[in-house]
């Protein structure tokens, strides 16, 4: 406080500073907020400035069958691969920062690749693969492939909560006479379960919004949002896709805070 | 740290739900991805396949003139999204690392994550409604009497641009802001009280300091945009084409899946070149830390 004290009246290159950096803010943040105008603008294409506020295009939105479905399986999607990628990729992390494996680094570094390499094509080698063993387009292909660019969060978040927490607390209740069994399922679970949880937030959020992947792995008439969505943003610029939008930037925002809620946004610094 | 060098523990089993599902649907079908690149047709449904190079020759010989034009352009995109990437999230990321309120962290934190938990589509969808012809900024400089007609800031690689760097500078932010929060403050304290102003100290201390986080976020939003599809085939119109286009044309319109997998693989080996500098990196950075 003290240091503030002792600064000069007006510091310029502070307030350049402060000023570029606010700029930088209002990039990120503004683009988000003009959807919120253009689903409550009525007009039939998107044109501003907005003359008004109606609830129109969430009408459309959620009356359409298309948009419906879409969302429908979406969340289900999302839904299941929340589940699994908790499940795999806990236990993957576990065993990455307990089992004592050999070429831990180069495991870590295995897991996360999906992060790495090209959505894109991750879909397009999945794509060759489902049609080379003539397995068709299923949903659980969908699934495993969203599952398998989900987990890298999971494990992500996990192991970050594993390498943070104090390993005696697992030796005391050891010594006190708790089974292994029992210190995993009274100790190590309840202080993983933040770092897991937010992980499986993320792989909800990874689903729910992927693209790339999705891609070629959709069949016509059973394709996710973000696919319907872009194949409409093609030939249709209305205000429909902004209150799709809104509506997955709200379940986004309610993400953010029950993130922090959670486990404290502070921890992804690390990446 | 008194963990003992043992033989693996029963909670290795953990791993192989994990390993399973790696082999099965990311090792195995990148390899089929590679196979099917060398074949001429599907080798199981279609008896007369054989193996061939000639996807890898089309690409090199390009009688079209297009794809090596989509490779540059691909190359060029990612490049300059890199560079502006790092222009505006160097400062950002300096600014959450060394904020001190807590509070003012923890909004910083969101305003940086927001973006992120917002999918491509619908960020890619906002930009559209800003840059286009009847969009936010033309409207409003034309209404203003400042232009009198729409300035192209869409359907060609400007807009493209701007709406990857706004994509992929949270994955700037996050990178360096972790390696400047590391960087001890007194360091550059130490030279502004020898006598250096605040740009020289920074200059000299904290930015050498931070180059390793550079680099590393650098190569992330790289990597990451020379991949996008997304956002370069609904930003870019007619005007750009980029390898993630081309493959997706391959497999939608043309289906010739197995040109695709060669474009894919192409895409793959730049990538790959990239994945590995940037663990490279990371794992220097572990090491300084002194890991867990």
């Amino acid at each position: 406080m003290s240091a503030a004290a002792n600064k000069r009246p007006f510091d310029a290159g502070r307030a350049a500073y402060l000023g570029l950096n606010l700029l930088f803010i209002a990039f990120l943040l503004v683009p988000i907020a003009i959807v919120i105008v253009f689903a409550l603008n009525p007009t039939p294409y998107i044109s501003f400035p907005p003359v008004g506020v109606s609830l129109k295009w969430f009408a459309k939105f959620f009356d359409s069958a298309e948009f419906m479905s879409a969302l429908w399986l979406s969340l289900w999607i999302a839904g299941c691969v929340l589940v699994l990628s908790i499940v795999i990729g806990g236990a993957c992390a576990l065993a990455l920062a307990r089992g004592n494996l050999p070429g831990r680094a180069f495991l870590t570094a295995f897991f996360m690749s999906p992060l790495m390499l090209p959505a894109i094509l991750t879909g397009l080698a999945l794509f060759q693969s489902y049609l080379l063993a003539g397995v068709g387009r299923p949903v659980w292909g969908l699934i495993a492939a969203h599952t398998l660019v989900a987990v890298p969060y999971v494990l992500r978040t996990t192991l970050a909560v594993l390498y943070n927490f104090d390993r005696r607390v697992e030796e005391a209740a050891a010594a006190l006479g708790a089974s292994p069994t029992r210190v995993f399922f009274e100790v190590t679970l309840p202080l993983i379960r933040p770092g897991v949880l937010a992980g499986g937030v993320f792989a909800f959020i990874v689903s729910f919004d992927q693209f790339p992947v999705s891609l070629f792995l959709v069949v016509p008439k059973g394709e996710t949002l973000p696919v319907v969505l872009f194949n409409y943003m093609k030939f249709d610029l209305d205000g429909a896709i902004a209150a799709a939008s809104m509506v997955s930037i709200l379940l986004a925002l309610g993400v953010v805070l029950a993130l922090e809620r959670l486990i404290g946004l502070r921890a992804y610094v690390k990446l | 740290m008194s963990v003992v060098k043992a033989r693996p523990s029963p909670i290795a089993w953990l791993i192989a739900p994990a390993l399973l599902l790696f082999l099965l649907f990311f090792v195995l079908p990148f390899g089929v991805m590679a196979v099917m690149s060398f074949f001429s047709a599907n080798p199981i449904s279609n008896p007369n396949a054989f193996l061939t190079t000639k996807h890898y020759l089309r690409f090199i010989d390009d009688d079209a003139g297009i794809f090596h034009d989509a490779l540059w352009s691909t190359l060029r995109i990612g490049l300059v999204t890199t560079i502006v990437s790092l222009l505006i999230g160097y400062p950002l990321a300096h600014w959450m690392a060394r904020i001190q309120s807590r509070l003012a962290n923890m909004l910083l934190m969101m305003a940086v994550i927001a973006p992120l938990l917002t999918g491509i589509v619908v960020r890619t969808f906002a930009w559209m409604t800003i840059l286009q012809d009847k969009g936010v900024i033309n409207t409003t400089l034309m209404s203003w009497g400042l232009i009198s007609k729409p300035l192209p800031l869409m359907y060609n690689e400007f807009g493209t641009v701007v709406a990857l760097v706004h994509i992929y500078v949270p994955f700037m932010v996050l990178t360096l802001a972790g390696v400047i929060g590391r960087i001890d403050e007194r360091l550059e304290q130490a030279a502004r009280s020898l006598g250096a102003g605040r740009l020289r100290a920074f200059v000299e201390v904290t930015l050498p300091l931070s180059l390793p986080g550079i680099l590393a976020g650098s190569l992330l939003v790289f990597a990451l945009s020379i991949s996008a599809y997304v956002t370069p085939s609904l930003m870019g119109g007619t005007d750009v084409l980029t390898l993630p286009m081309l493959i997706a044309q391959q497999v939608g319109t043309s289906f010739n899946p197995n040109f695709a997998g060669a474009l894919g693989m192409i895409l793959l080996i730049v990538c790959f070149a990239i994945v590995i500098a940037y663990n490279k990196i990371l794992a220097r950075l572990a090491g300084e830390e002194g890991l867990a």
